[in-house]
């Protein structure tokens, strides 16, 4: 099976479940498109979850994040 | 030898199980439907029953399904739906989502296990041949479900999706039902009797 993948993602790590858990009520609120997965096995192989968004979503995703909720990192998938 | 069956106005499984049941006696059995639901459900049971089916609209808003059984028809359903990709060699793997949250504890926490099951469901070495949603669950079918796009490509894999319809029903979101096939509890326990193996998260 191939995926083709020609979307650009990043996505928002976090020290804590929770933090996720609480960005993903927030972001729903704001209407910004977001999905919640699985933090990537080539990222970290704890069972955790993140925010995958696409660029030009990012300015609004950390302006919405800001100040209300931790995050660890963003990096690029 | 054949029979005809006014089924108009009556609530699913009604109109499957009268079908079932006259093709028990008869060669052939016309059925009368008023729904889209019980129409997809009577041709549904055409096909593993072994029967060619014709659908006559009759303009009004019913449908005349005229059913007739094969040469010979076999005696159980036939197993070409059955993938290849299955690992079990016995039978269909099937997954069984009979809740929108994952794991008993916290909702909250069984919410977001649960998509991120889902969203995974893709990326799996052996895809299920099947997924069933049913109570709860049925709630990730739903238009504005955050995991809509996830079934959405597992549908164009070729994955069959049944959604309870009772379920549905029950909570008020049959007209919002966004992906997979409204299904009855003949095809739900059908598809599950039959797995391979059943997965249920």
């Amino acid at each position: 099976m191939t995926v083709i993948n020609d979307v650009e993602y990043y996505v928002v790590l976090f020290n804590s479940v929770s933090y996720a858990l609480k960005s993903e009520k927030i972001l729903k609120k704001e209407n910004i498109p977001f999905k919640l997965i699985p933090v990537p096995k080539s990222i970290s192989s704890d069972c955790g979850v993140c925010i995958r968004f696409t660029p030009e979503n990012r300015g609004a995703l950390i302006n919405a994040l800001e100040g209300k909720v931790e995050y660890n990192e963003i990096r690029r998938l | 030898m054949g029979t005809i069956i006014d089924a108009k106005g009556l609530a699913c499984p009604q109109p499957v199980v009268l079908t079932k049941k006259a093709l028990e006696n008869n060669d052939s059995v016309t059925v009368i439907v008023d729904n889209e639901t019980a129409k997809e459900n009577v041709s549904r049971l055409a096909e593993k029953s072994g029967c060619t089916i014709s659908v006559e609209s009759a303009g009004d808003g019913t449908f005349r399904l005229s059913l007739s059984k094969k040469g010979a028809a076999p005696s159980t359903v036939t197993s070409s739906t059955l993938s290849e990709t299955s690992t079990a060699k016995s039978g269909p793997n099937v997954f069984v989502i009979s809740s929108d949250t994952m794991g008993k504890g916290d909702d909250e926490l069984g919410a977001a296990l649960m998509k991120a099951f889902i969203h995974t469901i893709f990326s799996l070495d052996y895809l299920p041949d099947t997924l069933i949603f049913y109570n709860t669950g049925v709630k990730l079918t739903e238009k504005n479900s955050d995991v809509l796009d996830d079934l959405k490509k597992l549908e164009e894999q070729g994955v069959e999706i049944l959604v309870c319809g009772t379920c549905a029903n029950f909570f008020n979101i049959k007209d919002n039902v966004s992906a997979g096939i409204i299904s009855n509890m003949y095809d739900i326990a059908g598809a599950m009797s039959r797995a391979g193996r059943i997965v249920m998260p």
